[in-house]
């Protein structure tokens, strides 16, 4: 079998012929499953490089491929051993698969995995250039709240926020285009094997697009509760 | 190794299926009474013997406080979950019922898992018979939209009834894999099912590979407490209403009486989706009789509210499968209660495509129960079956809120790991609460399962423990937990919030061992009897024929005494003594049974037909 990205660098003992292997899923000797090594990650179970433009057609017939093979339903009457190895296996596979197909949750685990990936500290900590119009929708907001509780008329406060909600989408929209850019940029610099200074930053960048992604899309989601 | 076969516990009704090995068709099996379909009804006789099915659907209106149906509603639930419940249902639940509901039949505390599976083993007895070879493994199907509770409620049910549960199956996908069989199609399909008490609805996509076929669940969405049973009690409480107003009879839900219109209306409820008018005349105890003409019209505005309730989660699977109704190929109709024209049309209209119904509501989500057993039980397989989980996977965190570690309708197995570390000096648990559901506070989801993560004492954050939190093909959920400062592994048995623990599920396995085998006496008993009847009628009509004359007068007096001691033994409980009086009843009667024969023979050449003689 040949493994053009192997889970690990080093060989694994397979727990079932006790051979030495290089391995991405099974035993190169008997063909076992192998059990997934430490350090193993995502883009390795897909036998894909850690860049960010993924052709999701081709992962989805790797994916499909994969889950033929290391599915439970497979081990029914297998030892026990290999029943548990399975389900492991296998909801590893689904994990990968949930986690590589949307763009955000891949870039988030791209950086997780690089060690590269740092919350904002709180949710309140609004980016600095937003800072004025938060602070104007978070005011419409305990308005709206406020008049509704003494049902006073709400037309008005509603509009607002309606428009404050669509500017915070369309922001949102600007946030999700820089990141495309960025992952454009670290696929290059992955491409060109650029030096730590240069993954470093770029990781920075990302992380930072993340964050402001993360805390812009629970303003709109906010006001679209309130909206409701 | 016994048999493998799929199952469909039903809110309603139960039924059992297997797949032809020549022909490869699923097909489902027949009771004693050839009818395919259990009813989920459950009766404890006075004798302490468990009935189920159509003879205890029948004690319904004799012994309403003695038989349960409808159990399905119950199963891993709590007993503050049900309330709104018992207005409706003649459920007698014991007042001492405390995460797990325990149900009141006659002088007898059960659960229901207890109960679902003398359902489950009336099912394998059926199958037994029908093989002659024991049946020991089963796939059995749930609704898409049970949560974890009710999914380990049902697995339970079967380890009670002496079943290995290969694997639990949502029924809408149960249903796809019957009609991908049938039909092999491809493409997009949506399954909507409103079955007894359940409403699912699950967004299939169907893909042929060079392995094979796999069925790959987008989506699912649903209502665990929406069916049949919801347009039953609309009626019910239209009707009783009427009946007050007019006659002054207040209808209590535990009566006989209420019981008996239950039955008229969903009769009522049958006809009206064959035909236009049916008239409801029903005896009251005042002497009058109450009589209504229902028209489907009106019957249609009164479920209306039910229909519409089905729509949203439809939208919602839709949604979450990022497809609209125009993108959907296939519309599978699933349920009994899919045949109401009102609901074909609906459904109908939203998708603007005729849905599939060319197999049989009742059992197409048995028949696929069968084919997913026949995958697993072969190993071999040329489908595969991807679903979903109903419902993220959250953990509790500051405040009561809930953080999502795995959303729903992710594709299952699904795992999520979280680590955990201590806030204090020596601090040795960190308690976890382990929830399902959408909302955003854990008093709003549901509560799966409280656990206190044993730390070893050190300085405060220096622990590092990761909890993997795993949901299994079978949509339970598993939680391990591993140090990693040493790399040790251990799975957390965890309480569930709503469920048995094994000892429980033990001393319950060794209780339905013994109800079985008193079942088994119970069988033997009724059989025995049928048959005493049977050659006893015969013999008084053989005694009682002209051509008997010519028996000898010992041999008549013998004939007489073996039918005065078969009679004597009738009335004991003793089968083996029956069928002991039988034979010599048999053996008495064989030399009498040789003059008939011999007359008949006669009078057959003498061109008179045998009954004449």
């Amino acid at each position: 079998m040949s493994t053009p990205f192997p889970i690990t660098d080093s060989p694994l003992v397979c727990w079932s012929c006790h051979e030495r292997t290089i391995g991405t899923h099974f035993c190169a000797s008997c063909g076992k499953m192998l059990q997934l090594p430490e350090k193993s990650d995502y883009f390795a179970m897909f036998e894909i490089p850690r860049k960010l433009w993924i052709e999701v057609a081709a992962l989805e017939k790797k994916f499909l491929q994969l889950s033929w093979k290391l599915h439970p339903d497979n081990y029914v009457n297998a030892a026990p051993e290999e029943r548990e190895i399975s389900l492991r296996r296998s909801s590893e596979l689904n994990d990968a698969y949930r986690t590589l197909r949307e763009p955000v949750s891949r870039v988030e685990y791209l950086l997780a995995i690089e060690g590269a990936r740092v919350e904002g500290k709180s949710k309140q900590q609004a980016p600095p250039e937003l800072l004025e119009e938060v602070f104007e929708l978070n005011e419409s907001l305990d308005e709206l709240r406020e008049t509704r509780a003494t049902s006073g008329d709400t037309t008005a406060l509603k509009q607002r926020l309606e428009s404050a909600q669509k500017n915070f989408q369309s922001k949102l929209e600007e946030v999700d285009g820089e990141l495309q850019v960025t992952a454009k940029e670290w696929d290059s610099a992955a491409d060109a094997g650029a030096d730590e200074t240069k993954r470093k930053s770029i990781m920075a960048k990302l992380n930072e697009l993340l964050n402001r992604r993360s805390y812009i899309r629970n303003l709109v989601v906010n006001v679209q509760k309130e909206l409701l | 190794m016994g048999r493998t076969v799929g199952i469909d516990l039903g809110t309603t009704n139960s039924l059992v299926a297997y797949v032809d090995a020549k022909t490869g068709e699923p097909k489902c099996i027949p009771g004693p009474s050839g009818s395919t379909l259990c009813p989920s009804v459950v009766s404890l006789d006075a004798d302490g013997s468990i009935i189920v099915g159509e003879p205890a659907r029948r004690r319904l209106l004799t012994q309403p406080e003695r038989t349960i149906y409808s159990v399905k509603r119950l199963m891993g639930r709590g007993p503050a979950d049900v309330q709104s419940e018992l207005k409706l249902f003649p459920f007698r639940i014991d007042p001492a019922s405390k995460s797990v509901i325990r149900v009141q039949l006659g002088d007898k505390i059960f659960t229901p898992p207890e109960i679902s599976s003398f359902i489950l083993r009336e099912l394998k007895n059926w199958a037994e018979a029908y093989f002659g070879e024991s049946v020991d493994r089963a796939v059995i199907t749930v609704p898409a939209y049970f949560n974890d509770a009710q999914r380990q409620a049902t697995k339970d049910a079967g380890r009670i009834a002496g079943l290995e549960v290969l694997r639990l199956v949502n029924e809408p996908t149960a249903a796809a894999l019957a009609y991908g069989l049938h039909e092999k199609q491809r493409g997009t399909v949506a399954v909507y099912d409103l079955g007894g008490g359940t409403f699912d609805i699950s967004v299939l996509k169907l893909i042929s590979t060079s392995e094979g076929d796999i069925f790959q669940v987008l989506s699912t969405n649903g209502d665990t407490h929406l069916g049949g049973d919801d347009i039953d009690h609309l009626l019910q409480a239209f009707v009783h209403e009427q009946i007050l107003q007019h006659d002054q009879i207040d209808f209590s839900p535990h009566g006989e009486l209420a019981q008996e219109l239950r039955k008229e209306l969903i009769d009522v409820k049958h006809r009206l989706s064959e035909t236009d008018k049916v008239t409801l005349r029903f005896p009251l105890p005042n002497g009058k009789v109450f009589e209504y003409e229902f028209t489907r019209g009106a019957l249609e505005a009164l479920i209306r509210p039910v229909v519409d309730r089905t729509m949203a989660p439809v939208r919602q699977a839709l949604a979450d499968a990022q497809l609209s109704p125009k993108q959907i190929e296939e519309v599978v109709l699933v349920g009994g209660t899919t045949r109401t024209p009102l609901i074909r049309r609906t459904v109908q209209e939203f998708f603007d495509r005729k849905p599939h119904t060319e197999l049989n509501p009742d059992e197409v989500v048995a028949l696929g129960a069968a084919v997913q057993a026949n995958i697993m039980d072969r190993g071999v397989q040329n489908m595969l079956l991807l679903d979903v989980t109903p419902l993220s996977l959250g953990i509790e965190t500051y405040g009561g809120a809930v953080a999502k570690i795995i959303p729903r309708n992710s594709t299952i197995p699904a795992s999520a790991q979280e680590m955990y570390t201590t806030g204090v000096d020596n601090q040795t648990g960190i308690d976890i609460h382990v929830l399902q559901g959408e909302r955003e506070l854990a008093k709003d989801c549901r509560s799966l399962a409280r656990f206190n993560l044993r730390i070893p004492a050190a300085p405060a954050g220096l622990p590092r423990v990761e909890v993997k939190f795993l949901i299994d093909a079978n949509g339970i959920l598993q939680v391990a937990a591993k140090d990693l400062r040493n790399g040790e592994e251990h799975l957390i048995e965890v309480q569930p919030s709503y469920g048995l623990n094994d000892a429980d599920i033990e001393r319950m396995l060794e209780e339905s061992i013994e109800y079985a085998e008193q079942d088994f006496a119970q069988r033997q008993l009724i059989e025995a009897r049928t048959e005493a009847e049977a050659i006893l009628t015969a013999t008084a009509k053989a005694l009682a024929n002209p051509k008997a004359a010519s028996l000898s007068e010992p041999e008549r007096v013998k004939v007489e005494r073996t039918v005065a001691a078969l009679k004597e033994a009738v009335k004991g409980p003793d089968y083996k003594l029956i069928r002991k009086k039988i034979d010599e009843l048999n053996h008495a009667t064989e030399h009498l049974a040789e003059i008939l024969m011999n007359s008949a023979v006669q009078a057959a050449l003498e061109g008179k037909k045998l009954a004449e003689v």
